[in-house]
């Protein structure tokens, strides 16, 4: 487990080397400058529109680091060589795989933090106080971390057995098939015989579902979100991110890495 | 080898039992997120004029990922049987701005605005405005006029209006001959169930849609039962007349040798008599509800 920990504090200390977390620079320009224009043009929705634009930033922001960095995870240390430097250490592939995933997982944490404060100064900002129903939004953040993990998780699994590009086609192309999964439920239409809508029902149930995550609508409105939404959300996240991490380190301790 | 293979296995293990995992997982997140009703999610920006700047040169294809938002919703909304389609407007409007040739997107959309609760929104007002709109960016296209035509007289029973938007289609380059004679028959009768017949028989010829097609075959077999019932009742008139009492059955006017045989409503099922002996679809048959949901919004 330590050499996980290891490999993790490494991913992150290099996450930072390679300046990722200077989007939190643009993110704290966004908010400002939506805290101020969004003041003067929305008539009673200040607080609802700063909500939505900072969690829609959040979850942006967040997919693009989590994309192009997990799956650049991998492959750059197999293009730099600095694998098989790596993997001459006691160091078991599976435990590289898993270190690099903590790794860029607190990464996204503590950007998501670091954007998550900025957002609650900008609320501040506009209401002039927080009150207890502002905790929605830390819950509203809190899933698209682990949305993020999810990302992260599939990202990887691409990256151990396609080039860069196609994985990020490949996990960009998942997430927005993710995005519209209740759709494919309950499509109900002619064209489809019933074996074919069982089949859809059966796939939806087993592509990553990214809805799952998407509260933005109830936080921005200030709406209760269910502790057990939460809680089931997280088990789903943990599972599916075992279910996809298993699959990518059986891929990843049989690769020819000559 | 033997250590591969059972990595395998275990794979396969974590995967099917994971997935079984999921399953179970998923179907309680489901029925939490139902249960918060996010209506708003539905539609990212209401405002149609900032979605077109927003867009930049995507307006097309975001119209489009618009339209199929609505489709999804109105269905969505008619298999859980909720009536609240308040989000059904704002798509539309969205849709139709960002693409004003989207003639799916007023066609259709009017039909979903105009019909009553809980077959649609109940809100032939903006049926109207969408096709409008519809008519102002494509002038030419008669089939606007049609539905423009068939909701004034199928939901506001306006026929001199619904006439007017017949002739008015009539006049367009390709429209349908049958558009001057329905524009003739509105204007000089109003509503008269051979021209609801009509109206329906070609709605349900020409439209391509399964549901719109449906709604067009249970008002036609509702405007049959109600020339069959018409005859029934003429024929307990004259059975009232003779035996001095109203029929108690169908059977009895057929044992009375008024009737050849019991008729039979369009699903095959015999009509009944009423307590005031007259003629009404059986409970036991499927267009009793049906008759129920269409006459109740009507």
């Amino acid at each position: 487990m330590s050499r996980v920990l290891i490999v993790a504090r490494n991913t992150f200390r290099e996450a930072v080397r390679d300046r990722v977390l200077y989007n939190l620079v643009f993110f704290a320009l966004l908010l400002i400058a939506s805290a101020v224009v969004v003041g003067q043009i929305s008539m009673d929705i200040e607080s609802v529109v700063m909500v939505s634009l900072g969690l829609s930033a959040i979850s942006l922001i967040g997919l693009l680091i989590a994309v192009f960095t997990g799956v650049g995870l991998v492959s750059k240390e197999i293009d730099k060589r600095t694998l098989h430097a790596v993997l001459a250490k006691p160091l078991r592939r599976w435990e590289f795989l898993l270190g690099k995933f903590a790794g860029l997982v607190l990464t996204l944490t503590v950007n998501t933090a670091a954007m998550a404060a900025g957002l609650f100064l900008a609320i501040l900002y506009l209401k002039h106080s927080l009150v207890r129903g502002d905790a929605v939004v830390l819950a509203a953040v809190y899933l698209i971390l682990l949305k993020l993990a999810l990302v992260v998780a599939l990202a990887m699994l691409f990256s151990c057995f396609t080039s860069p590009l196609l994985a990020i086609l490949f996990t960009g192309g998942l997430y927005v098939a993710g995005l519209f999964v209740a759709q494919l439920r309950n499509l109900q239409t002619t064209q489809f015989n019933p074996q074919t809508q069982k089949l859809f029902t059966v796939l939806s149930y087993l592509l990553p579902n990214f809805e799952n995550y998407d509260v933005m609508g109830a936080a921005a409105h200030g709406r209760a979100i269910p502790a057990s939404l939460v809680l089931h959300d997280t088990l789903y996240t943990i599972l599916y991110c075992g279910i996809v991490l298993s699959a990518a380190a059986a891929i990843f301790s049989r690769k020819d890495l000559k | 080898m033997s250590g591969g293979r059972s990595a395998a296995w275990l794979l396969l293990l974590v995967v099917l039992a994971g997935f079984t995992g999921i399953w179970r997982l998923q179907r309680k997140i489901s029925m939490q997120r139902a249960e918060m009703h996010q209506e708003q999610d539905e539609i990212l920006v209401r405002s149609p004029k900032l979605m077109k700047l927003a867009t930049l040169e995507y307006g097309t294809l975001v119209a489009d990922i618009y339209w199929t938002r609505a489709v999804q919703y109105y269905g969505g909304k008619r298999l859980g049987q909720d009536t609240n389609l308040a989000s059904l407007w704002p798509l539309l409007d969205v849709a139709t701005t960002l693409d004003p040739n989207l003639m799916p997107a007023y066609r259709f959309g009017a039909t979903f605005l105009a019909q009553p609760e809980p077959r649609g929104a109940g809100r032939p007002d903006l049926a109207i405005q969408l096709l409008q709109r519809g008519i102002d960016a494509n002038p030419e296209y008669w089939r606007f006029y049609q539905d423009l035509g068939n909701i004034y007289y199928l939901n506001l029973k306006d026929y001199s209006k619904a006439g007017e938007a017949y002739l008015e289609g009539s006049r367009k380059l390709g429209a349908a001959a049958w558009m001057k004679v329905m524009a003739a028959r509105f204007l000089e009768k109003g509503e008269s169930r051979e021209t609801s017949v009509m109206l329906w028989s070609e709605l349900y010829d020409s439209s391509t849609d399964e549901a719109i097609k449906q709604n067009a075959r249970i008002n036609l077999e509702l405007l049959r039962t109600d020339e069959d019932i018409d005859h029934i009742n003429e024929i307990a008139e004259q059975f009232t007349a003779k035996a001095g009492h109203p029929p108690r059955s169908v059977r009895e006017m057929v044992q009375a040798g008024l009737m050849a045989g019991e008729p039979l409503d369009p699903r095959g099922v015999p009509y009944v008599i009423n307590r005031d002996g007259k003629a009404q679809i059986s409970e036991k048959s499927p267009l009793h509800k049906e008759e129920s949901i269409y006459r109740r919004a009507l």
